[in-house]
C-alpha cells in the first residue's frame, strides 16, 4: 500500500515538473528579454532580486509605449543567442554588440549606444597599454564577448604577447586581477566606469578594437518585433527618459 | 567586514529563494531517476540479454557525458528539433533526472544482487510468478538496502543542480553570482552559497538516515 502512494507520489511529481512549459497569454503580447544579470550598468539583478538597469528600464518604457508586457530572463551569455533562435526568448536586451559575426545568426535593432573596448588595471599598477598587449602578461576577458574573440584572433600577430584567460563576467575578471592572478582586463568602457566606482582599479584606455555599437537582437525570422522595438527605440532617445536613465546609471 | 556582512544579510532573501529552487530542481530530478531506476536495475538484473546490453549503454552514455553537455544537447539540440517546447526548469530535471537514473539503477541493481539468490529460488518453488517475487520480496529488500548509497546520490545531484544556470535556471549558484557582480563581495556570498549548499545536504541526509531507522526490519538486516 505504501510502495503504490510512493509511486502515485513520484508521478505526479513528474507530471508537475514536466508541465511546467508556456502560458498561453490571451490579449496583449507578452514577450522575454534574456539578459547578462552580470553586466551592470546596463543589465544586472538589483537588491530585491529584481533585474535592473539601463537596457531593463529601457524596455520597460518601450514596452509601456508600444503596448506590450515583458519579463527580464537573466541567463548565461554563452547561450543566450542560441535561446533566442530556439524561442525560449523573444529578445536580447542587455549590452549586446551588434558585431558582424552576430548578425549572421539574428537580426538587431537600430544601435543605441556606442562603446569603446577599454583595458583596466589595478589602481597602483604602472603597466602600459603596451606592456598589456605585447609583454606576455595574463589578459581577462568575459567569455562569449567580441573583445574575447578579438584577442582570441589577434594572438600571436603583430608582436602580441599575451595570456588570455575567460571568465563567466567581467566583474568576476576583475576580482582575479585584484588577486594577482591576470595582469588586465578588457571590457566595455560604461561597465568598466561602473566597477571603478566600486574596486580599486583605473582605465587604461582604449587598445585598438574599433568602438562598438550596442542593439537589441531578435530572431531574424521576427519582423514584426524589430519593428516594434525599433519604433519604441526611437521614441525613448527623443524623450527626456533618455536623458534621466543616462544620468541614474551614470553614463553620460 | 561589516559591509560584507551587509551584502550578505541584504542578499539572503534572495538567494534563499534560489535554494527553493535547487530543492524542487533537486527533488523532482531524484523522483525521475527513482522511477526510472527500479525498473532499469530489476530489467537488467532479470531481464533477457539484448534488455541488459540495452540498459549497460543507457548508464554508460548517461554516466560518460558530462551533464552540462547533456542539457546542451537536450535542450537547444532534441528539444528544438522535436519541437518539445519544455520550461528550462523542466528540461533540467529531465536531464539531471535521467542521469541520476542511471547512477541510481547501478545502486539498486548493487542492493538486489546482495540478496540471496535462493529467495527467487524459494518463491518459483511456492508458485508466485517473478512478478510478483520481484515486486513483494525482492524490490522492498532492495530499496531498504539502498538507502546508503542513496544518500550519496542526493548530495551528488544537491550540487550538481548548480549546472542548470546554463539553461536559464536561477538557482542558488547563479543568483549567488548575479549579487556578487553587483555587490564585488564574491568571498563572503559564495561563503554563504556554500553554507546553505550545506545545510541542505545535512537536512537530507538526516532524513534518509531517519527514512533508514523506520523501514528496518528488526532482527533481519544488520545492526538491529
Amino acid at each position: 500500500m505504501a510502495a503504490k502512494k510512493l509511486w502515485i507520489g513520484i508521478a505526479c511529481l513528474l507530471a508537475l515538473t514536466l508541465a511546467g512549459g508556456t502560458l498561453a497569454l490571451a490579449g496583449q503580447k507578452h514577450y522575454i528579454n534574456g539578459i547578462d544579470a552580470n553586466f551592470p550598468p546596463f543589465a544586472f539583478v538589483d537588491k530585491n532580486g529584481k533585474p535592473s538597469g539601463f537596457d531593463v528600464e529601457a524596455v520597460n518604457w518601450i514596452a509601456k509605449k508600444m503596448g506590450f508586457t515583458v519579463t527580464h530572463k537573466p541567463m548565461d551569455w554563452d547561450g543566450i543567442i542560441p535561446s533566442l533562435n530556439a524561442k525560449k526568448i523573444d529578445f536580447i536586451a542587455a549590452g549586446m554588440t551588434a558585431s558582424p559575426q552576430r548578425r549572421k545568426v539574428v537580426a538587431f535593432t537600430i544601435p543605441y549606444w556606442t562603446i569603446e573596448q577599454v583595458l583596466v588595471v589595478p589602481k597602483d599598477s604602472k603597466l602600459t597599454v603596451e606592456q598589456v598587449l605585447k609583454g606576455g602578461k595574463a589578459i581577462g576577458v568575459q567569455r562569449g564577448t567580441t573583445e574575447a574573440k578579438w584577442f582570441a584572433e589577434k594572438k600571436g600577430k603583430n608582436g602580441f604577447n599575451y595570456t588570455l584567460r575567460l571568465y563567466d563576467s567581467a566583474p568576476l575578471s576583475v576580482e582575479d586581477m585584484l588577486a594577482g592572478r591576470v595582469a588586465a582586463c578588457a571590457m566595455d568602457d560604461a561597465p568598466a566606469k561602473d566597477i571603478m566606482r566600486k574596486k580599486p582599479i583605473k582605465i587604461l584606455g582604449t587598445y585598438g578594437m574599433p568602438p562598438e555599437e550596442f542593439a537589441y537582437a531578435v530572431r531574424k525570422s521576427d519582423t514584426e518585433l524589430l519593428k516594434t522595438l525599433n519604433k519604441g527605440l526611437k521614441m525613448l532617445m527623443a524623450s527626456p527618459k533618455w536623458q534621466e536613465l543616462k544620468k541614474k546609471y551614470k553614463l553620460q | 567586514m561589516n559591509e560584507a556582512l551587509q551584502t550578505v544579510l541584504d542578499a539572503l532573501p534572495y538567494m534563499l529563494q534560489g535554494a527553493l529552487v535547487t530543492c524542487a530542481l533537486v527533488l523532482a530530478s531524484l523522483a525521475l531517476g527513482l522511477a526510472l531506476g527500479v525498473p532499469l536495475a530489476v530489467g537488467q538484473v532479470y531481464g533477457p540479454r539484448w534488455l541488459n546490453r540495452l540498459i549497460r549503454l543507457y548508464v554508460w552514455f548517461f554516466r560518460g557525458v558530462p551533464i552540462v553537455v547533456l542539457m546542451i544537447l537536450f535542450y537547444f539540440g532534441l528539444f528544438t528539433l522535436l519541437e518539445i517546447n519544455l520550461s528550462a526548469f523542466s528540461a533540467a530535471a529531465m536531464v539531471l533526472g535521467l542521469t541520476s537514473a542511471a547512477y541510481q539503477s547501478q545502486i539498486f541493481r548493487g542492493s538486489i544482487q546482495s540478496l540471496p539468490g535462493g529467495q527467487l529460488k524459494a518463491a518459483r518453488a511456492l508458485g508466485m510468478s517473478d512478478t510478483i517475487a520481484i515486486w513483494n520480496i525482492i524490490i522492498p529488500q532492495a530499496l531498504r538496502l539502498s538507502i546508503p548509497g542513496w544518500s550519496n546520490e542526493f548530495s551528488i545531484i544537491l550540487k550538481d543542480s548548480a549546472v542548470a544556470f546554463v539553461l536559464g535556471t536561477t538557482e542558488l549558484m547563479a543568483r549567488t553570482h548575479f549579487v556578487s557582480s553587483r555587490t564585488f563581495q564574491h568571498l563572503p556570498l559564495f561563503l554563504a552559497a556554500g553554507a546553505i549548499y550545506y545545510f541542505l545536504t545535512y537536512a537530507g541526509v538526516r532524513g534518509l538516515r531517519s527514512l533508514e531507522r523506520r523501514v528496518r526490519i528488526k532482527g533481519y538486516s544488520h545492526g538491529s
